[in-house]
């Protein structure tokens, strides 16, 4: 078949609203990192600091997470390879694995645990699922500008079972100046189309 | 290829609208007419239209290396020097383009000929995407056309594809700046803000007017946020030469469709294809105006400004006489001189063939007729079809 199978449109806003999805994009908003290079890459903490936020989210995996008597058990709920192995006096548990931490923005400079964010379960993200929150993560670093350690809009779940979707990083700015584009399409007889 | 006359869908002007088509009748003129369509083999699609637009990008391409190492080559068309930097580093750094439309000249008996490429801001894009492929699902249920049918037109899966791939992550948000006032302009740019939001990304549509320059040179929409992706629909020729022209290179913005693909809206890109690949079958004898080769040409030609959209300034002269100019506001840069393909005309129309890539691959096929060999803006959209 040489043309599309299907064809979607608008459908971005209606799986948000219809899936009850918090969602993050205030000006006292959550942050969130997937790892202490992308912490250390957006600028507000330091390098130490972000090490110290992950290794308080580990503490808080290993304390608050839902425990799982098997890997398979626990793959089940969260996805295959997305669980971790922990100790519970002497006797092997599984848990999901750490995806991220989120902490609240103003909280970032200061004190503040950082909560833990694990793999969306697949009750939120059914597997073959197209919403773009629940795309696997791709490689590759972040690209120019701010905001590097987000990659786009993702799923996650917290402690307590509930699922977030991580907003995306912007910076707002000091603006001297407006309207210095779009003179010649006012121009009269253009049309910026071809 | 043939035309055929389908029957309309009885409710077919509800039927676009509902797909938010809002541009079907333009000041009274029927745009969108689906009393017609045309029919293609499959071999005539693979063959005669898919094949030669791959090859004539892969040819575009090579070009766009060879012009940013060549400085006498962007001086000829007319890219002003201040921005030559720009352009070569968005080539080298790779910066994926999205999308764009060979107009071709193809009647089903001899190759399609080249008749010019909008690289840059391409339209007609929803009606070619969606439009067409509804009324084709719609048709077929309705018998107006044979069922099994098929069409060349996989745009709308790839648009949302290219979308994920154009840079390595997502970016904080993806901005769309277009004529907003201008309902063909907002139709475009609303259509392909959604495939980005389908393709995960976090999106804002602005007025292009609004755009703001911060105090550090970076551009800000009308909420004082950082826009550091934008996707334009607004052509590249005008960025440069407006007030914030000279901001670009310092913003720290990536674009869409990136800089690099100014060296391709340029008219004088079909002078230089048929220099580099003379008598390729699928591209027109096209020259300079200035340059003495033009005189192989003759006395017959069509005569194309630089920049110029909407057929505005391109004129049929035939025996030294102008048969049909588009009047309108360019020719300042210079033209370029291009044989006189054999528009093919069924029924007194003359259809022209826009053939889509996305991501640089072919992918689909739009039709623009008109009741004069150039193209103009009142010329109508019909469907098409690949009969089995």
């Amino acid at each position: 078949m040489k043309r599309s199978t299907q064809i979607g449109l608008g459908a971005v806003g209606i799986i948000l609203v219809a899936s009850g999805w918090s969602y993050f994009g205030g000006e006292d908003d959550q942050l969130v990192y997937t790892d202490a290079a992308s912490c250390r890459a957006d600028g507000r903490m330091s390098e130490a600091q972000c090490e110290q936020r992950f290794r308080e989210a580990r503490t808080a995996q290993a304390r608050d997470a839902k425990r799982f008597p098997s890997q398979s058990s626990c793959e089940t709920e969260f996805g295959q390879g997305r669980c971790d192995t922990i100790q519970v006096n002497g006797t092997p548990m599984w848990v999901p694995a750490l995806a991220g931490i989120m902490l609240a923005r103003r909280l970032a400079a200061g004190g503040g645990a950082a909560e833990p964010l694990f793999a969306p379960t697949r009750q939120a993200c059914p597997p073959g699922g197209t919403a773009p929150e629940c795309q696997p993560a791709r490689s590759g670093t972040g690209s120019s500008g701010s905001g590097g350690g987000y990659a786009g809009r993702r799923a996650y779940s917290t402690t307590s079972g509930g699922t977030v979707t991580a907003g995306t990083g912007t910076t707002k700015v000091s603006v001297a100046s407006r309207g210095g584009f779009g003179s010649t399409g006012r121009g009269g007889g253009y049309s910026s189309g071809s | 290829m043939n035309r055929l006359s389908p029957r309309r869908r009885g409710d077919w002007q509800a039927a676009v609208e509902r797909l938010g088509f809002a541009f079907h009748t333009i000041e009274g003129d029927l745009y969108w007419d689906e009393s017609v369509a045309y029919s293609f083999t499959l071999k005539e699609i693979e063959q005669d239209i898919e094949a030669p637009t791959g090859e004539i990008e892969a040819l575009c391409l090579s070009f766009v290396d060879r012009a940013l190492r060549d400085d006498a080559i962007l001086t000829r068309l007319a890219i002003p020097p201040a921005h030559w930097d720009l352009l070569r580093q968005s080539w080298q750094r790779g910066d994926r383009n999205l999308y764009g439309r060979l107009d071709l000249a193809y009647d089903g008996t001899g190759p399609a000929k080249l008749l010019e490429y909008n690289a840059d801001t391409p339209t007609a894009l929803f009606e070619a995407a969606v439009v067409q492929w509804d009324w084709l699902e719609q048709a077929m249920e309705q018998r107006l056309i044979s069922p099994g049918c098929d069409q060349f037109n996989s745009i709308h899966e790839r648009l949302i594809e290219a979308f994920r791939q154009l840079w390595p992550t997502l970016p904080p948000r993806l901005h769309f700046a277009a004529d907003l006032e201008s309902a063909e302009d907002r139709g475009t740019v609303e259509y392909l803000r959604d495939c980005a939001d389908q393709a995960g990304h976090e999106t804002r549509l602005l007025s292009i007017e609004e755009i703001g320059l911060s105090t550090d040179g970076r551009f800000a929409d009308g909420e004082s946020e950082v826009i550091s992706h934008l996707f334009k629909l607004y052509p590249w020729e005008w960025l440069f030469r407006e007030a914030y022209g000279s901001a670009l290179a310092g913003s720290d913005c990536r674009f869409v469709e990136p800089p690099w693909k100014a060296v391709l809206l340029n008219k004088g890109l079909l002078a230089y294809l048929w220099e580099m690949e003379p008598g390729h079958p699928n591209l027109l004898p096209t020259f300079f105006e200035t340059d003495p080769a033009a005189s192989a040409l003759g006395r017959s030609h069509v005569r194309k400004p630089l920049y110029s959209r909407e057929g505005a300034n391109v004129s049929l002269v035939v025996d030294g006489e102008v048969r049909d100019s588009g009047g309108g506001p360019y020719g300042a840069e210079g033209f370029v001189l291009q044989d006189v393909a054999r528009m093919p005309s069924f029924g007194g129309r003359y259809p022209v063939l826009g053939s889509w890539l996305v991501a640089s691959q072919p992918c689909g096929l739009g039709i623009r007729e008109d009741e004069t060999p150039i193209t103009k803006d009142s010329s109508r959209f019909v469907p098409h079809i690949i009969e089995l």
